[in-house]
């Protein structure tokens, strides 16, 4: 009898606890598998709240202020603007110098060159390359460790947009090759005889540019 | 009248209420905070003259035995204890370049995520012991829960120093403990801490006789002041996009909302120190249907580990950046 009693008592006293079992394991369970549900969206969550941010997803770096398509385009304005500018004039020192003065014509041509492989170096120190990615983030970093804001140079160009600043740079390349050989030019006659290829090295220069401006969304620079 | 007195589940019980099985709610089951094995050894030997020992599991009994190492001989347990204890070393690890170069920007910037993640963790692995010690029935890592302790007091004092020296705060070293509620929660934290760890040793358990559990059931309180620093840090939504372990969020701004890590921890803790859920194990075991314990306590151990596995996320991101001297500030 008194077996029986505490038994029964047994039972009473560990209902609450089965109770409380029951019930708290199936809202976890429950919970659990929202969670799991909820994971497998994550990664198109990731991308929707990459591109809310306009970050660019190939230079997405997780836990660090992320490049913006901004971020990439003002830093491609500031290399190809000052650059622009300076082919610009020396461009128009050479019409001036090209029918009357032979050595200044050609010291026109020298600074054209100088200043295309200075924008081709600046170019190709944006574009995805794995060392430039971790120039990059190391700028990054220390601007996130200082409370700084990210520096202008941590931005640097998606595969993408590399590929057409990589055509951008060999373009210009040849272009510089061909002032240089224009720039060795015995007479004016000579000198002037290279304009025609060179324009169509320019050609080329500006489709490149067009494209890299379009794919950053960037104004395409007069010249 | 049974239902008056069976369910009492505190060291007082009479022996003969057989269905709580003495090494699940021996006293070691109820201790939350930082009580050291050899003192557990002497209450118990105070209290129960006639140890259980024929209920001590087997795993511990294997764990007893020695085995020679070098010259000397260790038990199983020893090396088991220190795997499972290391981990609590991390955080401290975390910090310790910044501490070689006296790098006040990395304290300043990330101590709070990597010591105060790191206090979280080692609460929470404090707390985990008891309820293992119900489920299994095993008592050998019951030793851990001091070590955590101590290690949970050793990151909180490393991240209130740092913080009172480097925040930037108003009002003085006090404001920047103290200055903002949430601050205020966590510096309380910090002082319930002290007495526990100033008694987490075997005299001042002798000295203090029937205080010290009380004393240390403070844990508790801690448990819930984190709960408080916790919301007033975060709140009890999240920030769609911008609350992952990245500025632009990673996708998962639920799983790194800090609240919701700490509840999805704590059900588990909290449901398997209520005394009938106790009850209730204890009486399956009695039972031989444990099997029936374990698909119950699934989900909530699940639900734990889910939680935990994001705190330690944290934990590792933001103690990776402390360690290399670029804390993020995010």
């Amino acid at each position: 009898m008194t077996s029986e009693t505490y038994g029964i008592g047994s039972q009473e006293q560990t209902a609450a606890g089965r109770v409380i079992l029951m019930v708290s394991s199936f809202l976890a369970a429950l919970l659990v598998i929202a969670g799991l549900i909820y994971a497998t969206g994550t990664g198109a969550r990731h991308k929707a709240a990459v591109a809310a941010a306009g970050c660019e997803p190939s230079l997405f770096i997780s836990g660090l202020p992320c490049t913006t398509e901004q971020m990439m385009a003002s830093r491609y304005e500031a290399i190809v603007t000052p650059a622009t500018q300076q082919l610009n004039t020396e461009i128009a020192a050479y019409a001036v110098n090209e029918r009357r003065d032979l050595a200044a014509a050609e010291a026109d041509l020298s600074a054209e060159v100088v200043t295309e492989q200075a924008f081709d170096n600046s170019l190709a120190a944006t574009t995805f390359t794995p060392q430039n990615r971790a120039a990059a983030e190391a700028l990054i970093q220390n601007a996130t460790s200082s409370g700084t804001p990210v520096p202008l140079a941590a931005a640097i160009l998606t595969p993408q947009v590399t590929v057409i600043a990589d055509a951008l740079i060999q373009a210009n390349q040849a272009r510089a090759t061909l002032l240089a050989e224009q720039a060795r030019s015995p007479s004016l006659i000579q000198l002037r005889s290279f304009n025609r290829r060179v324009q169509v090295a320019s050609a080329a220069v500006q489709t490149e540019m067009k494209l890299i401006a379009k794919a950053l969304d960037a104004p395409s620079p007069a010249g | 009248m049974a239902r008056n007195t069976v369910g009492r589940w505190t060291d007082e019980r009479p022996a003969a209420y057989d269905y709580q099985e003495v090494p699940r709610g021996g006293q070691d089951t109820h201790q939350p905070g930082l009580m050291p094995d050899a003192g557990v050894a002497t209450r118990q030997a105070e209290k129960a003259p006639a140890p259980k020992r024929a209920d001590k599991s087997r795993v511990d009994e294997w764990m007893e035995v020695e085995f020679k190492f070098g010259g000397s001989r260790i038990k199983r347990k020893a090396p088991a204890l220190i795997l499972l204890g290391l981990p609590a070393l991390v955080p401290l690890f975390f910090m310790l370049p910044a501490l070689i170069t006296l790098n006040s920007n990395t304290f300043a910037v990330s101590v709070d995520d990597t010591l105060g993640t790191g206090a979280e963790i080692c609460l929470f692995l404090c707390l985990l012991v008891t309820p293992m010690v119900t489920l299994t029935g095993q008592r050998w890592f019951v030793p851990l829960r001091r070590w955590y302790g101590i290690m949970m007091a050793a990151c909180a004092f490393g991240d209130a120093t740092a913080a009172g020296i480097t925040d930037n705060f108003a009002g003085g070293v006090f404001g920047r403990l103290a200055g903002h509620v949430f601050e205020l929660m966590g510096f309380i934290m910090v002082m319930l801490v002290i007495p526990l760890v100033l008694t987490g040793n075997p005299w001042a358990q002798r000295k203090l006789g029937k205080y010290w559990k009380r004393l240390h059931r403070l844990i508790y309180v801690i448990w819930g002041f984190l709960a408080a620093h916790l919301i007033l840090l975060e709140g009890f939504g999240f920030e769609r996009g911008s609350n992952g372990s990245g500025f632009a969020g990673d996708g998962d701004p639920i799983f790194h909302q800090r609240l919701y890590q700490y509840s999805a921890c704590s059900v588990f803790l909290l449901v398997l120190r209520l005394p009938p859920v106790k009850r209730w194990i204890a009486a399956r075991h009695k039972e031989g249907r444990m099997w029936l314990v374990w698909v119950t306590v699934l989900p909530l151990f699940a639900l734990f580990v889910f939680g935990f596995i994001f705190i330690v996320n944290e934990e590792i991101f933001k103690g990776l950046d402390s360690f290399t001297e670029h804390p993020s500030g995010e």
